[in-house]
C-alpha cells in the first residue's frame, strides 16, 4: 500500500532520478556560508550575521523553487533524486527531495532564516559573533544533509553532524562550566543514539545488501518479525536520543545553556524533531511491525506526560519551554509511532512555528531583562514589553490548542490518530497532557506578564536559595549586553512574521480527506487502515477543549486572580519551598542514569585501571619487551664477529640443505 | 648413462671433489691467517668446479662447463676484493688476524 | 685408471699442504700444484677450454695476486702477527656434521635412479679434436650463442669487482676532506680493531 513506487523500479530508487542543481545549491549553500563566516569572521565582523542570514534566505528560496521537483510523480516514483556518489552496487549516495523532506527543508531553511535574522539582534556585541553564525549555518547544512539524504549512511552522517553543531552551540559560551557540561552531556547521549542507528544500518545492509531507503523499504515484508523489530528498536534508540524521549531526554533541559536563538532553532523547531522525521521516513518498516508501533507510541505518550508534569514545576522560562518541547515531541512521536504519520508530521509543522515563536519571545524578555530567566523574578511585563506579551500569548494559545490556532488542528489529529489506530490509553494520555500543557503555559504567562514586577525583590523572599540551581544565574555574556535596552526591530520582525503561521498554519489540515495537507502527503504515506471508532473528531476536540479549559482555569485560580497577583511574592515563596523533591529532581531520572551508566562506567574504569591495565596490558607489553631482550641477547651471542664462526654457520646451513635433498631426492 | 669413463666411476671423481671441498672447508674454519683462508676458499671453489665438470662429462651437456666458467669468474672477482680488504685492514691495524677484526660483533 | 689415482693423490696432498703450511707463501706454491693437477683432470674430462682457463686465470692471475699481497704485507713495518690456530669445539663438531651430510648427499645423488643425459650437443671424441664435446669450438658456441646472457653477467660482475677494489684499496683522500681527517679515521679504525682484539 505504501511506497508501491519502489516495486516498479528494479533499483528501488525512491525519487525521479535526474539532475537538480537547485537541490544541490540548497544543500551546499549553508556549508559555503559556514566556511565563509568561519574563515573570514574577523574581516566580516557584523557582516557575518548578514551573510549567514542572506544565505539562509537563499536556501529557503531554493527550497521553494524546488517545490515542483519535490512533489513530482512519475511511474510511481515520488519526488526528486539527485545521485551524488556511486560507489558499488547498493551503496550509492544521493539527495532525495520528496514531500516529507521538502516539508522539513522548508522549516529548516524558512524558520532557520528568520532565527538567523533574530540572532543578528540577539547576539549583537558578542565577542564571537561570526563564530556563532558559522555554527548556525553549519547546523543548517548538517540538518539538510540529514533530511535530504536518500540513504541511511547519508542520514547517519547528517545525524552525527547535527549533534556536533548542537554541541558547538550549546557550549557556545564555553567560559561557563555549566554550558560546557550541558554540551558534553547532549553530545554523549546523542552519540549513544547514533550507535543505535548504526546497528540498524548494519542489520539492513546485512539483509538487503544496500544502504538506500528504496531498497530497504521495498524489502520491508521480507525481514521477518524478529529482525524487523530489532531494526525498529535500533532506529528508535537513535530517534529517542535525538528527540529527547524518556529516558534519554535529560540533555534537553540542560541544553538551554545555549543562546536562546539556538534553543529556538535546534532544540525546538528542527533538530529535536529529527526522530520524528526518521520514523516518518521509515514508515514502511513501522507499518509492518505492530510491536514496534506500540513501543514507540507508548514511549511518545509517556514522554508527553512526563514532559508536561515536569514543565508544571519549572521556574526557568527556558526550561519550561524545554519541557514543553519534550512533551510536544512526545505527541509527534506518539503520532508517527502509532501510524498516524500525517498527524505526527503536521504537529511537527505547527510546533516549529509556535515553539520557535515562544522561544524567540522569551528571548525578547531575557534580552530586555539582562539575561534574567527566572519567572519568579519577572512579573508585570505586559506593560513593559507589550510586543513580547502578544507574541507569547499567541504562542501559548497555539500550543494549548485553542480552536482556530495552529496547535489545535495538529494536536487533535494526533490524539484522534492514537484512537483510530487502536490505542485508547494513548488517547487518554494525550487528552490529559493537553490539559496539563494548558496549565503550565498559562502559569508561565500569568507569572511572567501579570501582577507586579519582582525583579527588585530579594531572591530569598521568593524562596530562591541557590540561584544557580533554580536557574536564575546570569546567563550569557553579561558584559556583552547593556541592561534594559529595547529589542531592536531585527528581533521583532522575525517574531511578528512567525505569528502568522502560528495562527493560520493549522488550517492546512482543515477539510479531512480534501485538506491540502492530506493531498500533499497522500502519495507519501498512502491511506492508512484505521479502525472505525465511535468517537468522532468533534467529540475528541470537545473533550480536549474541556481539559484545556480546566487547566487554564486552575492556572488562573492559582496565579491569575487579583488576590493571587497581590500575594505573588509570598505565594511563590511557599510554592518554591513546598515543592515535592521528586518533581524538582525530575523524577530522579538523571540520578538513575548516573547510577546505572556513569557509576558503573566509573567502577569499570577503576577496575581496568587497577587490575587490567597494570597486570594484563602493561604486563603483556613488559613481557614482550623482556622476551625481545633475552631473545636478542641469545641471537646477539651468535654474532661473535669471528669470520670463521660465520663460515661454520654457513657450512651447517649448506649441510642442512644437502641433508634435505639426500633424504627427499632432488625432484 | 655413463656411470664411468676411462674405467673410473663417477663416484670416485665425486669422492675426490668431496675430499677437496672438506679440506678447503677445514682450512677456512681452522686457520686465522686471512690469506690462507682465502686460498682454502679457492680450494672449495675448485672442488665444486670439478663436480660440475664431472657431471657435464657424464651427461654430455656443456652447461656444467659454462657454470664452471662462471665460478672461475666469480672466484677471480672475489679474490680481488678480498685481498683489497686484507690490504686495507692491514694498513690500519698493522696485523692480519681475522679473529681480532671484530669491531662489529654483537 | 692409474693416471686418475696419481692425480687424485697429488690433488689431496697438495690441498692438505695448502691449508696446513705455516707460511702463506708455501700455501701458494702447493695451491699452484693443486691447480695444475686439476687442469689435467679437466683435460681428461674433455673440458679443454676450462683446463686452459684454470692455468691462465687461477695459476697466472689469482695466485700471482696472492703472492703480491704477501710480498706487500711482509715488506711492512711489522711482521704479520698470528697466534696459534685454534679450532673451536662446537664449530669443529658442526663441520663434522656438515661433512657427514655432504657425504650422505653424494651417495644419495649417485644412487638416485633418474640421472639421464639431458642433451647431447656434440659427439664425444678424442681430446684435442674439433667439433666434438668439450672442444674449444663446442664450448665457444655454447658460451656465445645459447649462454650469452650469463656471459654478459660475468662481465658486469668483474666490472663491479674492479670498482670495489678501487674504492677499497685506493687512496682515502678523495673521500675525506683533509689528510688530517683521513689520518684520524685510520687511527680510530686501528684503535677499535686493537681494542676489540683483546
Amino acid at each position: 500500500m505504501m511506497f508501491g513506487c519502489c516495486m516498479a523500479n528494479p533499483e528501488h530508487i525512491m525519487g525521479v532520478v535526474g539532475s537538480y542543481p537547485l537541490l544541490i545549491a540548497l544543500w551546499l549553500l549553508p556549508l559555503l556560508g559556514a566556511v565563509l563566516c568561519w574563515a573570514f569572521g574577523p574581516q566580516l565582523q557584523r557582516a557575518a550575521g548578514w551573510l549567514a542570514t542572506v544565505i539562509a534566505f537563499a536556501a529557503f528560496a531554493c527550497t521553494l523553487a524546488s517545490w515542483g521537483a519535490g512533489t513530482q510523480s512519475l511511474n510511481g516514483a515520488l519526488g526528486a533524486d539527485q545521485p551524488l556518489v556511486r560507489w558499488m552496487p547498493g551503496f550509492h549516495l544521493g539527495l532525495l527531495l520528496d514531500p516529507l523532506s521538502l516539508l522539513w527543508a522548508c522549516i529548516i531553511t524558512g524558520v532557520g532564516a528568520l532565527i538567523h535574522l533574530y540572532s543578528i539582534g540577539y547576539m549583537e556585541g558578542d565577542s564571537a559573533f561570526a563564530r556563532f553564525f558559522a555554527y548556525m549555518n553549519f547546523f543548517l547544512f548538517a540538518m539538510l544533509t540529514l533530511v535530504l539524504s536518500d540513504n541511511f549512511v547519508g542520514l547517519l552522517i547528517g545525524w552525527g553532524l547535527v549533534g556536533l553543531a548542537s554541541y558547538f552551540l550549546i557550549g557556545f559560551w564555553f567560559h561557563k562550566p555549566s554550558a560546557v557540561a550541558a554540551a558534553r552531556k547532549a553530545f554523549v547521549i546523542n552519540v549513544a543514539g547514533d550507535v543505535g542507528i548504526m546497528f540498524a544500518i548494519f542489520l539492513i545492509v546485512q539483509k538487503t545488501g544496500s544502504i538506500g531507503f528504496g531498497n530497504a523499504f521495498a524489502a520491508a515484508d521480507t525481514y521477518g518479525p524478529t529482525l524487523l523489530l530489532a531494526i525498529c528498536i535500533s532506529l528508535f534508540i537513535g530517534a529517542a536520543a535525538k528527540s529527547a524521549q524518556v529516558p534519554l531526554h535529560t540533555w534537553l533541559p540542560d541544553a538551554m545553556e545555549g543562546p536562546t536563538p539556538v534553543s529556538a532553532l535546534i532544540h525546538a523547531a528542527t533538530m529535536v524533531t529529527a526522530g520524528v522525521y526518521l520514523i516518518a521516513r521509515c514508515a514502511p518498516l513501522w507499518s509492518h511491525d505492530g510491536n514496534a508501533q506500540l513501543l514507540v507510541g507508548t514511549i511518545g505518550g509517556v514522554t508527553a506526560l512526563v514532559g508536561a508534569v515536569l514543565g508544571m514545576v519549572q521556574w526557568d522560562i527556558k526550561r519550561i519551554l524545554a519541557y514543553s518541547t519534550m512533551s510536544q515531541i512526545g505527541y509527534m512521536i506518539m503520532g508517527v509511532g502509532v501510524g498516524a504519520y500525517e498527524a505526527g508530521v503536521a504537529h511537527f509543522f505547527t510546533h516549529a512555528f509556535f515553539k520557535a515563536q515562544l522561544f524567540l519571545g522569551s528571548g525578547l524578555i531575557i534580552h530586555a531583562l539582562s539575561n534574567e530567566q527566572d519567572v519568579r523574578r519577572m512579573g508585570g511585563l505586559r506593560k513593559r514589553l507589550p510586543f513580547a506579551f502578544i507574541a507569547m500569548l499567541v504562542g501559548v494559545l497555539a500550543i494549548c490548542g485553542i480552536p482556530g490556532l495552529s496547535g489545535s488542528f495538529s494536536k487533535d489529529a494526533v490524539i484522534q490518530g492514537a484512537l483510530d489506530h487502536g490505542h485508547p490509553w494513548l488517547y487518554a494520555v494525550g487528552i490529559v497532557t493537553a490539559g496539563m500543557t494548558a496549565y503550565y503555559m498559562f502559569r508561565m504567562l500569568f507569572v511572567t506578564f501579570f501582577g507586579r514586577y519582582r525583579g527588585d525583590v530579594d531572591p530569598s523572599e521568593l524562596g530562591i536559595r541557590h540561584p544557580e540551581f533554580a536557574g536564575t544565574a546570569a546567563h550569557g555574556d553579561a558584559d556583552a549586553h547593556e541592561s534594559h535596552h529595547a529589542p531592536a526591530w531585527l528581533m521583532n520582525v522575525p517574531v511578528a512574521v512567525l505569528i502568522v503561521p502560528s495562527i493560520f498554519a493549522g488550517w492546512l489540515l482543515y477539510g479531512g480527506a480534501n485538506s491540502p495537507w492530506h493531498r500533499f502527503f497522500d502519495p507519501q504515506f498512502g491511506a492508512a487502515s484505521i479502525l472505525h471508532v465511535p468517537v468522532s473528531e468533534m467529540v475528541t476536540t470537545l473533550v480536549t477543549l474541556a481539559c484545556v479549559a480546566l487547566g487554564i482555569l486552575i492556572a488562573y485560580l492559582r496565579y491569575g486572580t487579583a488576590t493571587a497577583r497581590d500575594n505573588a511574592v509570598e505565594r511563590l515563596r511557599r510554592e518554591t519551598v513546598g515543592m515535592w523533591p521528586i518533581l524538582t529532581n525530575a523524577f530522579y531520572i538523571d540520578v538513575a542514569l548516573d547510577a546505572i551508566f556513569v557509576k558503573t562506567s566509573e567502577a569499570l574504569g577503576r577496575l581496568v585501571s587497577r587490575v587490567l591495565d597494570p597486570h594484563v596490558v602493561d604486563g603483556a607489553v613488559r613481557e614482550a619487551a623482556i622476551t625481545a631482550q633475552w631473545s636478542g641477547a641469545l641471537v646477539r651471542s651468535l654474532q661473535t664477529g669471528l669470520v670463521r664462526a660465520y663460515a661454520v654457520f654457513l657450512a651447517v646451513g649448506i649441510a642442512c640443505f644437502a641433508a634435505f635433498y639426500a633424504f627427499h631426492g632432488v625432484h | 648413462m655413463a656411470t664411468s669413463f676411462s674405467g673410473v666411476p663417477i663416484f670416485d671423481y665425486e669422492a675426490l671433489a668431496s675430499v677437496l671441498f672438506f679440506i678447503g672447508l677445514a682450512g677456512a674454519i681452522a686457520r686465522r691467517n686471512p690469506l690462507v683462508m682465502l686460498m682454502s676458499i679457492e680450494l672449495m671453489f675448485n672442488a665444486a668446479n670439478l663436480a660440475f665438470i664431472v657431471f657435464s662429462r657424464a651427461w654430455l651437456n656443456n652447461a656444467g662447463q659454462i657454470f664452471a666458467f662462471l665460478v672461475i669468474t666469480v672466484a677471480a672477482a672475489e679474490a680481488a676484493i678480498a685481498l683489497a680488504i686484507v690490504v686495507v685492514v692491514f694498513r690500519s691495524a698493522q696485523q692480519v688476524d681475522v679473529d681480532d677484526v671484530r669491531v662489529l660483533h654483537g | 685408471m692409474i693416471p686418475f689415482w696419481i692425480i687424485g693423490a697429488v690433488l689431496v696432498i697438495s690441498a692438505l699442504w695448502t691449508v696446513t703450511a705455516r707460511k702463506p707463501i708455501y700455501s701458494v706454491v702447493s695451491l699452484l700444484l693443486n691447480f695444475a693437477a686439476l687442469a689435467t683432470t679437466y683435460l681428461i674430462l674433455h673440458a679443454e677450454f676450462l683446463a686452459v682457463m684454470q692455468i691462465i686465470v687461477y695459476s697466472g692471475a689469482i695466485l700471482m695476486l696472492f703472492v703480491f699481497v704477501i710480498a706487500l704485507l711482509n715488506s711492512g713495518i711489522a711482521p704479520i702477527l698470528l697466534g696459534r690456530d685454534r679450532v673451536p669445539v662446537a664449530p669443529a663438531a658442526a663441520a663434522a656434521l656438515a661433512a657427514i651430510a655432504f657425504v650422505a648427499t653424494a651417495i644419495a645423488a649417485l644412487h638416485a635412479p633418474a640421472i639421464v643425459p639431458i642433451a647431447t650437443h656434440s659427439p664425444l671424441g678424442a681430446v684435442g679434436r674439433g667439433n666434438v664435446f668439450g672442444s674449444i669450438g663446442d664450448f665457444g658456441q655454447a658460451l656465445f650463442l645459447s649462454r650469452l646472457l650469463p656471459f654478459e653477467v660475468t662481465a658486469l660482475i668483474l666490472m663491479v669487482a674492479v670498482v670495489g677494489v678501487v674504492l677499497l684499496a685506493g687512496d682515502l683522500a678523495p673521500y675525506v676532506p683533509t689528510r688530517r681527517r683521513a689520518e684520524q679515521a685510520r687511527r680510530a679504525l686501528r684503535e677499535a680493531i686493537l681494542r676489540e682484539g683483546k
